[in-house]
């Protein structure tokens, strides 16, 4: 007997490499959306901070609008955005 | 003084002498002439009032005596029907010629009457003739034996035997011997003879006003025997056309012509200056009128289960019994009758779900029509609702008809529909003008713009009470489509999607979205990394493609473990990073059990092209590498579950690729013995396409909320570790202050007493006496 595969579709599920499960800001798990968003993923994407901690990026914009410190809302060090 | 008593004697024997009933006779020699003479002595003494007085009591007292018991002696219960005809006719004819054997008695008494001033009643009536015939009708009835009706069942019997059988000879040939009618030979047949008794008879009792009370029983059963038989045979199997008319017309024309005849001897009009009959025949057709209503509406309501299954062919009908349950007082008894059919043809476990629900919906269809009110339709329907509430696959069956493809689909229809109209009229206003109180038997706790407004998704979505479980499984039911099809036609299912949002509110039906949306992208994403020029040489080998899925919008998939083949391993994972140099931070976690597989298969001479689960796949994968396999050995290498891979492993056995030589012990069934199988294999492959099919990889909606309760377990064992027992109530009350803040925890009293009794039956909790306790580790 000779078993060929012609074609293997498969199942996954996506998910952010991040080092915690939930944003820090809403609470919503990162492979969610934050609560302004409908679709997960490009649509609301995660950024990363200098200092490691990252957030849905429409959490962490809207996050630094409304103080008048650019800081991580987690470690209160100088925001700066990590292009990694 | 002798003189005078002589005198008085001579008198009195005068008074006899004109009205010899004084004496209990009534034959009287005395001519007009000589009455003229006696009328003067009478107001010559003013005793007129007295003579008159006394005339009157021994008229009373010789009909009590002697007409009334030698009419009644009559009655006999006799068996014979001829002889209870010529009993009753004979009867009667006494009756009549001793009733006018008091017609000079009458006379003088009128006359005597009028010379009394006193403007006395005579038996309650104004005039000696009428108020004589009101005593005659007293003093028969008031020694009406117990079997009266017998002769005269026998007499009407008779007669509308023949009288019918009238009717029919002139419309048709008859050609048996013997008269249908009188059931003699036709050279004796005695017909005649017995309509003209007939005819004479009832003149002779509407003339003495006794038709009604003595016969008028007997005749009204007649007559509704024949109005019953009348409407079975014109209106049983046909539901599509209204009858009322033909009914009233048939009444009007038929039924009346005929008792016309009755009390007219024969006539088929009433005279037109007898008020009495007219009144009797007016009286008897209301009578007649509502019977015929009360026997239609009878019968279909015994008919009303399948009416409503034919609605909307059978509207007619239903227009028809809207009518009748104006006319009569049968609604009760149509909403104990309807339910009780619905709830033997219906709701018993030998009737799948869509066809209990088919007829739901037929009966709300139907019931709308008949009452607009709704309030029949609660009532009846309030057991097939609770009946469909505790069927596990009700959601299941509404879903999926909702979005069943093509035409007979009724709730796809109503889904559609519903979308039309609110595009057409937006918002509904109720105008004030068609306002209508609620009917006396509505139950006052549901208002009526609830029983009328309601359309009939939100009927089979408040079977329920909560559109989120149905929505929950609406979306286990697309997922299932999504990766059981894989090629699915997302634009036809986002076009459905918005249909199913305007219905049940946007944020519901979110998730289906995102769900359609990663089916989408899924495709794109494949597209893309088929590109990449390192997984290119690994694709080469075969396609693989991925559906990649937003766990967090889908419905949690079942549990279940499998190793894949080290090869499909190593190209997933390729897969895996190219996916991840597409998606900068972001990766896949693959569900090794789930997605499809499409396999060739050489054996023999034979190939076999199929599309199987990974789990199939990697089976027969592992049998190419090994031709014979324990099911330890399996277990071993696949890491399923010893009772799953029993389970599945008879898919290729049925195929004949695999035969199990020992107990667990599998072997493949190589070569020329494989190619003895000779199913086809398109067939085969249906077959197993089902078979895969027919498996939910979604938790079930009860399997979720379940998990969603698991949340209360926790607390439930610390109050009972507390508390030792307690009872059911008193735990909802604690978890509700205790657990309130948890996501997702409303749960009623019924839901928890489900719950605590599934730990019950997993030996986690005792309930004993109505107290629940932690069973002892
Ligand atoms: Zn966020
Ligand atoms: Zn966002
Ligand atoms: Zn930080």
């Amino acid at each position: 007997m000779k078993v060929t595969i012609k074609s293997w579709t498969g199942v996954a599920t996506w998910r952010w490499i991040a080092n915690d499960d939930n944003c820090g800001i809403c609470r919503m798990p990162f492979d969610s959306c934050c609560p302004d968003c409908k679709l997960p993923g490009d649509d609301c994407p995660l950024v990363w901070g200098a200092c490691s901690h990252c957030f849905h990026i429409h959490c962490i914009v809207k996050w630094l609008h409304s103080q008048p410190q650019q800081q991580c809302p987690m470690c209160r060090q100088d925001w700066k955005f990590n292009n990694k | 003084m002798s003189q005078k008593s002589d005198e008085l004697k001579i008198y009195w024997n005068k008074i006899i002498y004109a009205f010899p009933i004084l004496n209990d006779n009534l034959s009287s020699e005395c001519t007009d002439t000589e009455y003229e003479e006696i009328a003067h002595i009478i107001t010559g003494l003013s005793i007129q009032v007295k003579i008159r007085d006394l005339i009157l009591v021994h008229i009373e007292k010789y009909l009590r005596h002697n007409v009334a018991p030698s009419f009644w002696s009559k009655f006999t219960k006799i068996e014979e029907e001829i002889k209870g005809f010529q009993l009753f006719k004979s009867a009667v004819n006494d009756l009549y010629e001793s009733v006018n054997s008091f017609s000079i008695l009458l006379r003088r008494l009128t006359l005597l009457n009028n010379t009394c001033c006193d403007n006395r009643p005579i038996f309650g009536e104004r005039d000696v003739i009428q108020g004589f015939k009101q005593l005659v009708r007293a003093t028969l009835l008031s020694q009406l034996p117990v079997t009266f009706h017998v002769i005269i069942n026998h007499f009407y019997k008779l007669s509308f035997n023949v009288f019918d059988n009238m009717k029919a000879y002139e419309d048709s040939f008859m050609d048996e011997d013997a008269c249908s009618g009188c059931w003699n030979e036709y050279s004796e047949c005695n017909c005649a003879y017995i309509v003209k008794v007939f005819y004479d008879t009832n003149r002779k009792l509407v003339e003495l006003q006794l038709l009604e009370r003595l016969a008028g029983q007997v005749l009204t059963n007649f007559i509704q025997q024949r109005i019953e038989a009348h409407i079975h045979k014109l209106c049983t199997g046909t539901f599509d056309l209204s009858y009322i008319a033909l009914l009233e017309k048939w009444l009007d024309v038929t039924v009346m012509t005929w008792l016309t005849r009755i009390y007219c001897a024969g006539s088929s009009e009433p005279p037109p200056d007898d008020e009495n009959v007219q009144n009797a025949i007016a009286k008897f057709k209301q009578k007649l009128r509502y019977y015929l209503y009360h026997s239609y509406t009878k019968l279909r309501i015994d008919q009303l289960f399948i009416i409503i299954i034919e609605y909307p062919d059978s509207r007619p009908a239903i227009s028809d019994i809207k009518v009748c349950l104006n006319k009569t007082d049968l609604q009760k008894s149509l909403c104990k009758n309807l339910q009780n059919a619905l709830e033997t043809r219906l709701l018993h476990p030998g009737v799948n779900t869509p066809d209990i629900l088919t007829a739901y919906i037929s009966t709300i269809r139907a019931l709308r029509h008949l009452d607009p009110s709704g309030v029949i339709l609660e009532t009846v329907t309030k057991p097939v609702r609770s009946y469909l509430r505790n069927r596990e696959d009700t959601v299941r069956s509404v879903v999926s008809s909702l979005t069943e493809e093509g035409t007979g689909s009724e709730l796809a229809e109503e889904l559609a529909k519903f979308a039309a109209d609110n595009d057409e009229e937006g918002e509904k206003e109720e105008a004030w003008d068609e306002w209508m109180p609620d009917p006396v038997d509505a139950d006052p706790r549901n208002t009526a713009s609830d029983r009328k407004g309601s359309d009939i998704i939100s009927m089979l979505v408040n079977i329920y009470g909560s559109k989120e479980l149905f929505v929950n499984e609406y979306r286990t039911l697309l997922a299932d489509r999504l990766l059981a099809q894989g090629v699915i036609n997302t634009d036809k299912e986002i076009r459905y999607l918005e249909l199913l949002k305007l219905r049940f509110g946007e944020s519901q039906l979110h998730f289906c979205e995102v769900m359609l949306k990663d089916i989408s992208d899924s495709k794109r994403i494949n597209a893309l990394i088929s590109q990449d020029k390192n997984f290119e040489e690994m694709n080469n080998k075969f396609a693989s493609n991925a559906m990649i899925l937003s766990a967090q919008f889908w419905p949690p998939f079942k549990d279940e473990s499998l190793e894949l083949p080290d090869e499909i391993k190593e190209h997933l994972a390729d897969y895996t990073k190219a996916y991840e140099t597409l998606k900068g931070n972001r990766t896949l976690s693959w569900k090794p059990h789930l997605g499809n597989v499409n396999i060739e298969i050489e054996i023999g001479q034979k190939k076999l092209d199929l599309t199987v689960s990974p789990f199939n796949a990697t089976l027969i994968m592992h049998f190419q590498t090994k031709p014979e396999w324990s099911l330890d050995e399996l277990h071993e290498m696949m890491k399923v579950p010893v009772n799953v891979l029993r389970r599945k492993i008879t898919y290729w056995q049925s195929l004949g690729l695999i035969s199990e030589k020992s107990s667990d012990y599998y072997v493949l069934v190589d070569g020329s013995e494989a190619c003895k199988s000779n199913v086809p294999s398109n067939q085969v492959q249906e077959m197993i396409c089902e078979d895969e099919e027919a498996e939910s990889v979604m938790a079930s909606a009860h399997d979720q909320r379940e998990g969603e309760l698991q949340v209360f377990w926790s607390y439930i064992v610390g109050m009972l570790t507390n508390l030792d027992s307690l009872p059911l109530e008193r735990i909802h009350q604690m978890l509700k202050m205790f657990a309130s803040q948890a996501p997702g925890t409303e749960c009623s009293l019924n839901e928890l007493r489900q719950f605590l009794d599934t730990k019950v039956r997993t030996h986690q909790l005792f309930l004993q006496g109505g107290m629940y306790k932690l069973a002892k580790s």
